[in-house]
């Protein structure tokens, strides 16, 4: 059974989907209706208190600037995020130090545990 | 000693010297390219053109003196701090290890850890910028808890040998300290 929290599609996730497309193309709809129907026209209906045109532009362009800013910066946080060389980090961790050595059975294949470094290198260098 | 072909990690050429001075003692030198004359006269040029278009532009004549003291500075600071000639690692058995980083311009750096501290010096990968590297380390042992690496300190740093010469030094580093 699927544990209540997965995340494979589900008839209401399907629904919840569409109404978000439907949503998100009226609103575009009417962005681009308020962009191009002259202001003029607009206070005949009665409508006069609209954000000033030059935000038609100004929008658009600070969004695809943020993305292309966001694709740097995210390349910056990771390389922040990366131990440095002179790491604990990068040898062991406190779940590797608590682990438990278990006695594999006679003739079986050992349990996954952690490896230590040095016995790793012995093998492959020595 | 031998002419087996070293390169580090960006595949610029370095050279490895191994001493073997006794039975417990060993000494290996780590030697980077030295900074070609070519380099530094293409970054001058470059510098000094765009002081030159700087000062076409706005006919202040401080800009070209100022180019020209930044370059000299500049020089003087990037081979007193930053270029290394070579990096040494001496190992002497139930002593301890040495390691010293000898800059361009004469300037060394010389710090010693004793054999009580070290736990092992081992082959470690680790991600470094865009790629995983592989780097000699020394891990210091914990004083709290004896079997636990409290640091790491890593060898070479700036030269950044390949795997061919790490296993080297560390072939003849754990022959010394499993003898002790």
């Amino acid at each position: 059974m699927n544990s209540p929290n997965s995340p494979s599609p589900l008839p209401e996730r399907a629904i919840y989907g569409f109404v978000l497309f439907l949503a998100s193309q009226f609103g575009f709809f009417l962005f681009c209706l308020w962009a191009y129907v002259p202001a003029e026209w607009l206070a005949l209906l009665g409508l006069t208190y609209w954000p000033q045109k030059y935000w038609v532009l100004a929008v658009p362009v600070y969004l695809l600037v943020a993305l292309v800013v966001c694709v740097v910066v995210l390349f910056g946080v990771n390389m922040m995020a990366t131990a440095p060389l002179d790491s604990v980090d990068n040898i062991t961790d406190p779940y590797a130090r608590r682990q438990p050595r278990h006695e594999g059975p006679e003739g079986g294949i050992p349990r996954l545990e952690d490896v230590p470094i040095s016995e790793v290198n012995r093998k492959f260098f020595l | 000693m031998d002419d087996e072909k070293y390169t580090d990690i960006n595949g610029k050429p370095i050279t490895l010297d191994y001493q073997r001075h006794s039975s417990f003692c060993t000494e290996f030198i780590v030697s980077s390219p030295k900074v070609s004359i070519g380099t530094v006269m293409v970054a001058t040029s470059f510098v000094w053109i765009f002081a030159y278009a700087v000062f076409c532009l706005t006919d202040n004549t401080a800009v070209l003196s100022s180019a020209i003291i930044i370059t000299l500075i500049g020089m003087m600071l990037y081979i007193h701090f930053v270029k290394i000639d070579h990096e040494s690692l001496l190992v002497i058995g139930s002593l301890g290890i040495q390691l010293s980083s000898s800059y361009a311009s004469g300037r060394e750096h010389t710090s010693f850890i004793e054999m009580s501290k070290i736990k092992d010096i081992v082959i470690n990968e680790a991600i470094y910028m865009h790629q995983i590297i592989y780097y000699l380390c020394i891990l210091l042992r914990d004083p709290a808890d004896a079997s636990a690496v409290s640091s790491v300190v890593p060898l070479f740093p700036s030269s950044k040998p390949r795997l061919n010469c790490l296993v080297k030094v560390y072939k003849t580093c754990q022959e010394i300290i499993s003898k002790c």
